[in-house]
């Protein structure tokens, strides 16, 4: 009896996480579909090619003018900045906490780091917009302390915390075998780090990366505080010291105010939806990686 | 043999894949009206009316604390969305409802009435250490849309490029500021907001930057001017003198960037909004009105 109740039991608890997990399968699936749903219908209205290079966004002119160019650099020069500044950091700290610290040490700035991650977003855009952006603009003769760099300063903080810790998992598991193969060869701590563990760790490092990545370029309400939100396409290097607009800030702003079902409507669905296609895109290719690291540890 | 048999864990994979096929069969649904808490209010729109709000139901629940009113901003356009979806009793709004937005909400069974509250000046303002002291509408239209880009252009050398800002599309100061100095009063509506305006959520954002950016000029209600920052003269159209933004001239009529602040209810409200709406448009809101810096409406 007391057998059967324990099959029973057994059999209840894997049913529930099988929907647990093909639930979360659903969502994904039905997200998408609701936002083809009502992304599709632009292209009616617009070709994809005006969609997406088009250099003016200016909704609420008459026709409306929905070039998305604009936003979409916006985003690439906030992202790119923000890894910019987010991977060195981030690595050099993950090689540390795993390869150098001592346990003590280890013990206290793993859970350091991981708490910037529990700091909301709306945060760092108020100590950009109040803080970090007037200061920088004063030190860097800015004509604005709102720019795309702020945005890539204040996102690297954010993504940090992703690429520390995943980071230093892959280092982690890099079998001890391999560092002390090479230590025993007579090669110094540093070399052993730079040549062997690192290039090891290598595909769990950039799954890191494009983790963070895909943070930085879903990141709505530090952009829209301090990036000035002005969709002008920005020119060279010049463009980081200007403002910029994201596409996850133009939806945030515009979808307040749209009719619904209108072009422009449909054109921010639009939007989301590349935003949607974009972090897909980014985290598989990181799924892949991770996955590669996994079969060095064997 | 081959992998153990998981008749169920099959069936509950057809079952998902059936269902999310049939997913598509339940899109055309639109969502339900909510309903209305008895005697609640609920009352959510332009930011500019927001301090009002709040001061409003502070004051009315001294006298009447069995009244539940909850206040939240959003932007006029958010406002008015929510009357017609029911999820608030009143949009407060900075300026008037259009046309299409009537036809939507006597579609989804809401009469929109309109209730004056206050009036309201927008001022124009720039950094404390710009020499400029007054601006013609013309001038302001030009600089907004683009025309005119540089501090020079308008007389005040060594400020290099002006950093117009604004409020975003879900604003109703936006729309104001839209239709009575971008469009030159509505005299001609092909104007519109360059795309090189930046963007603010909020009159307190606009005050923030403009305080602290020395070449920038904004646009703000009057409620919000502090000594942050210096509010310019506005000359009306036609080269006429130019007017302080002042409550005396916004309530004689000479302060040509004015505007009316409303409530939107449905046409039959609640007896609870029908007081409350009477008490703001009485004695004592009124005097609200003035203390914030406001006009009000007798």
């Amino acid at each position: 009896m007391r057998r059967g109740l324990g099959l029973a039991w057994e059999w209840l608890v894997e049913r529930v996480i099988q929907i647990a997990g093909l639930l979360a399968i659903v969502f994904v699936v039905a997200i998408f579909a609701f936002l083809l749903r009502d992304a599709l219908p632009v292209l009616r209205e617009r070709s994809m090619a005006e969609l997406l290079a088009g250099e003016v966004w200016s909704p609420t002119a008459d026709p409306a003018r929905l070039g998305m160019l604009p936003l979409l650099l916006g985003s690439l020069y906030v992202t790119v900045g923000a890894l910019v500044i987010a991977m060195p950091l981030g690595i050099a700290c993950a090689t540390y906490i795993a390869e150098v610290a001592s346990p003590r040490a280890r013990e206290v700035l793993k859970p350091l780091v991981e708490m910037l991650a529990a700091i909301p977003s709306v945060v760092f855009g108020f100590l950009g917009l109040m803080l970090v952006g007037p200061w920088l603009a004063e030190l860097l003769r800015l004509p604005i302390g709102m720019f795309a760099a702020l945005g890539s300063l204040m996102l690297a903080f954010m993504a940090m915390p992703t690429i520390v810790s995943v980071s230093e998992d892959a280092l982690r598991a890099v079998p001890r075998a391999l560092r002390e193969n090479s230590l025993a060869l007579g090669a110094t701590r540093w070399q052993t780090i730079a040549r062997v563990v690192l290039p090891a760790g290598r595909s769990g490092v950039i799954a890191a990366v494009l983790l963070g990545l895909g943070r930085t370029i879903g990141e709505t309400m530090t952009v829209l505080m301090v990036t000035g939100n002005a969709a002008v396409i920005p020119e060279g290097l010049a463009g980081f010291w200007r403002p910029v607009r994201t596409m996850t800030a133009t939806i945030a702003s515009e979808m307040g105010e749209t009719a619904y079902r209108t072009p422009h409507y449909h054109a921010l669905f639009f939007i989301g939806l590349v935003l949607f296609v974009i972090t897909f895109i980014i985290n598989t290719i990181a799924e892949w990686a991770i996955r590669k690291t996994g079969r060095l540890s064997s | 043999m081959g992998r153990p048999r998981d008749p169920w864990g099959r069936w509950l994979a057809w079952t998902t894949a059936v269902a999310l096929l049939a997913a598509p069969a339940g899109c055309g649904r639109r969502a339900r009206d909510v309903e209305v808490a008895p005697g609640g209010i609920r009352i959510i729109g332009s930011t500019t009316v927001l301090p009002l709000a709040e001061r409003w139901r502070a004051e009315y629940n001294r006298e009447h604390p069995e009244v539940a009113i909850a206040v939240s901003g959003g932007g006029s356009g958010t406002g008015i969305k929510a009357l017609i979806s029911r999820t608030a009793e009143i949009a407060m709004s900075s300026r008037d409802i259009h046309e299409d937005e009537v036809a939507r909400a006597r579609e989804a069974g809401v009469d929109p009435a309109e209730h004056l509250v206050a009036y309201d000046g927008m001022a124009v303002i720039v950094h404390p250490t710009n020499p400029l002291e007054q601006i013609s509408v013309e001038m302001l239209s030009d600089i907004y849309t683009g025309r005119v880009t540089e501090w020079d252009q308008v007389g005040v050398p060594g400020l290099g490029r002006i950093q117009a800002v604004s409020r975003d599309a879900a604003s109703g100061t936006y729309e104001a500021f839209k239709e009575l100095v971008v469009q030159l009063a509505e005299t001609d509506r092909s104007r519109d907001y360059s795309p090189a305006v930046l963007k603010q959520a909020s009159n307190a954002a606009i005050v923030a930057l403009v305080g602290q950016t020395r070449a920038a000029i904004g646009y703000v209600g009057l409620g919000y001017l502090d000594d942050s920052v210096k509010a310019l003269r506005v000359a009306p159209m036609g080269g006429q003198e130019a007017v302080s933004p002042t409550m005396e001239n916004v309530m004689a009529g000479r302060y040509p960037l004015a505007r009316e602040l409303h409530f939107y209810t449905d046409a039959a409200p609640s007896r609870q909004v029908r007081e409350f709406i009477d008490w703001v448009r009485g004695e004592q809101g009124q005097r609200i009105v003035e203390e914030l810096g406001f006009v009000p409406v007798r």
